[in-house]
């Protein structure tokens, strides 16, 4: 096969290439020959994540935020215990199907047999698909998805960075909840909820229908499910404003559904606040949403997700926004630069750009308020033995002037959850 | 099996098998594991084009709902194992048997629909399906990592496993693909595709043969679904019944090669890693520029080859070779012909004797109007009856009614004594009315003898027997000389002697003739009138419409006139073209009255 030769061409040609670098290198430094022939001059870890199709913007939130993490880590002098060895990211395109994404992961261990570890997909069924591959080539491999089922195979080398989804729905009415009473004294009673019928949402109406809601106290006053795109809101945001709840879980997953919600619930007078009105998923803290409709209609609008910068992150934020000319540091890109940082700390405490070692690093960290673990709400870093990550913490985050700002935990807050007291 | 379609299918299968042998080959020297995911990946597609090209390829119903077979493959394969630990083996088994019954439930609703119609409600079969099983909580389905026993579970280490299975499901779509394409079943499905009436006119029950090809398209796609979720190792309902799927599927044929076994295979063996390759390696310089060059390329291509690649290329081939005329075949159809002979079918019978066809007082109305109104006449056997009129008398609706295309309003026919009104349209051919239509429908790249085998088939014949009559079929019109050559290369004239001799092998005993000499010129006419009456002379009775008065002059032994649905004249052609209504009827008031001054 010509292809394959081709490959095998360049992979030889860049191999000679690394070890002539390798080579002038060992020369140059001299007496540090036989450390620099031990660790390799540079390390390879992977972001395979959809950088085409509907779900390209994704994929180029992961890239700017895993690209920060490598060029911070560089700059700071790469892995120490690797003898300074360079990071270097490699971009995968995870398309806009799962037979695209196993395509890439597969293309992604045949062609890097070097490769220490990666974090992508996103999309959960992308990151099933992926991790099927990479599990196989014991690649350690980090995600954001939240699918119970990523973490449910009995992989040894898939870890996931965020709350479960389950987590995610057992943790949504008590956050909220708390939130409520904190910032009024007293607890809601009437509880409406509007959710699309994909997964996440059906999978935390569900629990909150069957018993979730009877436990807290809670009167369901709407229940309504709709299939996503929504063409029109009015029936749905009309009954809410006659059921009159106490605060509304309104659980869309696509920024266009997103938009058509928040206007209609302005247009009823019940937007800005006066209804508090709870969100789940990054996509209730993209800037595209901001500039679909305008930050006027967003104000007040809640949501709760896996992880955002809160305090402490000022810094963090600043340096995002100065080399990306993104507005701010989101989920999709924090919780990439935290995978990538995980793995690279996890070479330095292995000691070991191979993959197995570094996976066992990964499984053995147990960092709290020190390292990556401060880029996670909860301050602490500790996956369980499915990979799972422990003591997961949700955020809740408010839009306020035309920026989500995280009012809850209270650790990581940088505002007052504005909730009226009527 | 076709008559020739031995040779054929023996030259077919040694390449197939050679192919195959040359695939596991190569693939055994790849080591990179990506290359040999794109190895496994283009042997399903192509067995999804495969299903796909044996219900739309063959029949010309455009499915752009594939994607539900697969689907329910995939999901058979993914939930058997879930639930109860099923073996992906007896869960491909299992999706294929889904597949089928699927393809029961979604045939019965839509074979009413045509053309457009259908490929739009196909369209929705998997968009349903993809919502039914969101709802199911079936969002992600993932295949449970098995550690032991690779080959029980299809979780194979060495990937050049799945390499083997992709090939070995490849050559049963194959084999299957083949065998329906050599045999009666395929000549039948390309009759209907043509077209459907004249196929339902030569006896052929459109309903059932469409169904079984659903069905057997349906199986194939889900055993391929099922084997593509042990490869994608999760399922879901995007990724399986999206209209990606349908469309893939539809791809890899149309840019192969539509009708023909080995259009999937080209299709997919270019296609899938063309795109693969654009994605990977333009992909990561601008994310999406893939899509538009793999969008080009396909416009591209279909420009240059409309009709697939290989089409094109055997097109290009054979330019210029001409088919050499199989004298074995031509052998046999002579020794064929003289049995017939010697046993005649048609027993030549004195005029005298009671008529073949008795009409009376046949009526058929649209809406208001009366198309035939109260039309009684009869046929005597080893007549020519011309039935001439006006355009718009109705003469054609008389035919359709006659042979059972539409159900008549009132009044009774009968066949030699056997009532023919309400009967169905295949079951009058079977009893022995032939017809041909106004329009002719060929299929350019069948033989001769392809295109007249279905008409036996329709008959009922099978095997040798549908051969050899075809065979005499060609004789009596005086084509079989040319019985190995593409219709698509004969004449008008070639080609209305052709439906001629389809109608005839199924050896009717009454031909029901529509404009077969319609825009043929003067000698052409005279050669086809000549075949006519050396029927007659074999004893076929023949009822004919024509305009053309000269010829029908020459060749109808009476003439029945028609007039607005009525009969307006009947007797001998001299008498009835001299009586001045029939004069009015064709040329007007003004004219007469000039002819008379």
């Amino acid at each position: 096969m010509t292809t394959d030769s081709t490959t095998a061409t360049t992979t030889t040609r860049r191999g000679a290439l690394g070890l002539g670098l390798g080579a002038a290198a060992a020369t140059a430094t001299g007496g540090f020959r036989r450390a620099r022939a031990q660790h390799p001059a540079e390390v390879k870890v992977a972001v395979l994540a959809p950088m085409s199709g509907p779900w390209a913007r994704a994929g180029i939130l992961a890239r700017l935020g895993a690209e920060m993490a490598v060029d911070e880590i560089n700059n700071a002098g790469g892995i120490r215990a690797l003898g300074g060895a360079k990071v270097k990211l490699v971009i995968y395109d995870a398309g806009e199907n799962a037979e695209r994404a196993k395509n890439a992961a597969q293309r992604m261990v045949a062609q890097e047999p070097d490769l220490v570890g990666g974090e992508g997909a996103w999309l959960s069924s992308f990151t099933l698909a992926v991790t099927e591959v990479t599990e196989r080539a014991e690649l350690p491999w980090l995600t954001l998805s939240y699918a119970d089922s990523i973490t449910e195979r009995g992989f040894r080398y898939v870890f996931q960075s965020s709350p479960t989804s389950s987590a995610q729905a057992r943790q949504t009415l008590p956050t909220i909840l708390e939130l409520a009473e904190r910032a009024t004294g007293r607890r809601p009673r009437r509880l409406a909820m509007i959710a699309d019928n994909t997964a996440a949402p059906q999978g935390i109406v569900k629990p909150i229908r069957e018993g979730e809601a009877a436990r807290y106290g809670l009167t369901i006053v709407v229940d309504e499910t709709f299939t996503p795109p929504l063409s029109d809101a009015t029936p749905l945001i009309q009954r809410v404003r006659s059921a009159r709840p106490d605060f509304l879980l309104l659980l869309s997953t696509a920024v266009p559904d997103d938009k058509l919600l928040v206007e209609k619930l302005n247009e009823y007078g019940l937007g800005q606040g006066r209804l508090p009105t709870i969100g789940n998923g990054g996509h209730w803290g993209a800037p595209e949403l901001a500039q679909v409709t305008n930050p006027q209609i967003l104000e007040g609008m809640m949501f709760t997700l896996s992880n955002w910068p809160g305090k402490g992150h000022e810094d963090l934020n600043r340096r995002f926004v100065e080399r990306t000319r993104e507005p701010w540091l989101g989920h999709d890109s924090l919780l990439p630069y935290a995978n990538i940082r995980i793995l690279c700390e996890a070479m330095e405490r292995s000691g070991s750009a191979d993959r197995r070692k570094v996976a066992e690093a990964i499984r053995s960290l147990d960092l709290q308020n020190e390292g990556p673990a401060l880029l996670f709400p909860s301050r602490r870093l500790k996956y369980d033995e499915r990979g799972r990550l422990m003591h997961a913490e949700m955020v809740t985050c408010q839009w306020r002037g035309g920026v989500p700002q995280v009012v809850f935990p209270e650790a990581i807050a940088t505002a007052q959850a504005l909730w009226p007291r009527s | 099996m076709r008559p020739g379609a031995l040779p054929r299918l023996r030259r077919d299968i040694l390449l197939l098998i050679a192919l195959a042998a040359l695939y596991l080959g190569v693939s055994r020297m790849v080591e990179n594991s990506y290359y040999l995911l794109m190895l496994t990946l283009v042997p399903i597609w192509a067995v999804v084009g495969l299903s796909w090209n044996l219900f739309s390829g063959y029949v010309g119903l455009i499915s752009f709902g594939h994607a539900v077979f697969f689907g329910l493959g995939a999901y058979s394969v993914a939930l058997t194992m879930n639930w109860w630990d099923l073996t992906p083996w007896l869960g491909i088994a299992i999706g294929a048997v889904v597949g089928a019954a699927a393809a029961v439930f979604i045939g019965m609703p839509t074979f009413r629909l045509r053309g457009h119609y259908f490929a739009l409600s196909m369209l929705a079969f998997p968009l349903v399906l993809l919502y039914v099983f969101q709802y199911l909580g079936y969002q992600e389905v993932s295949l449970p990592m098995k550690r032991e026993d690779p080959l029980l579970w299809l979780q194979f280490t060495d990937p050049w496993g799945y390499i083997v299975v992709a090939v070995a499901l490849v050559a049963i779509a194959m084999g299957i693909s083949m065998a329906v394409e050599n045999s009666r079943f395929g000549l039948t499905l390309m009759a209907i595709r043509q077209n459907e009436l004249a196929a339902e006119a030569s006896g052929i029950d459109a309903w059932r043969w469409k169904m079984r090809a659903l069905v057997l398209s349906g199986a194939i796609a889900a055993a391929a679904g099922g084997f593509y979720a042990c490869i994608l190792l999760v399922v879901t309902p995007e990724a399986v019944f999206g209209v990606l799927t349908s469309a893939q599927a539809l791809t890899v044929v149309l840019f192969g090669g539509v009708g023909t076994v080995w259009g999937p295979l080209i299709g997919s063996a270019i296609l899938i890693p063309l795109a693969e390759t654009l994605h990977a390696e333009l992909g990561n310089i601008i994310p999406g520029i893939q899509g538009v060059v793999y969008g080009l390329a396909i416009i591209l291509i279909m420009l240059l080859a409309p009709e697939g690649i290989f089409w094109t290329v055997r097109d290009r081939w054979l330019r210029g070779q001409v088919a050499p005329a199989p004298a074995l075949r031509a052998a046999d159809a002579d020794a064929d012909a003289g049995a017939a002979r010697a046993e005649p079918l048609v027993p030549p019978a004195p005029h005298t004797a009671a008529p073949l066809l008795e009409v009376e007082g046949l009526s058929k109305s649209f809406g208001g109007l009366r198309a035939v109104d109260d039309v009684s006449f009869h046929v005597a056997p080893g007549e020519i009856l011309g039935i001439i009129g006006p355009n718009g008398a109705g003469k054609t609706t008389l035919f359709n009614v006659l042979n059972g295309v539409l159900p008549a309003d009132a009044g009774h026919a009968w066949l030699a004594g056997e009532p023919i009104t309400g009967r169905k349209l295949h079951a009058i051919c079977r009893l022995g009315v032939g017809r041909t239509f106004q329009v002719v429908r060929s299929f350019p790249r069948l033989s001769l003898l392809d295109n007249v085998l279905i008409g036996a088939y329709g008959a009922g014949l099978t095997g040798e027997a549908a051969t050899a009559a075809a065979a005499e079929a060609l004789e009596r019109v005086g084509l079989l000389h040319q019985a190995a050559q593409p219709a698509g290369q004969l004449t008008n004239k070639g080609l209305r002697l052709m439906e001629l001799a389809r109608a005839l092998a199924g050896r009717p005993r009454l031909l029901l003739l529509d404009e077969t000499l319609a825009g043929l010129g003067h000698e052409e006419c005279d050669e086809v009138l000549e075949v006519l009456r050396r029927l007659r002379a074999e004893g076929m009775t023949i009822v004919i419409i024509e305009h053309t008065m000269h010829a029908m002059l020459r060749l109808a032994d009476r003439f029945v006139v028609l007039d607005h649905g009525k009969v307006l004249a009947e007797g001998a052609p001299r008498a009835v073209v001299e009586d001045r209504s029939v004069i009015e009827a064709y040329l007007g008031k003004k004219w007469l009255a000039r002819c008379s001054t």
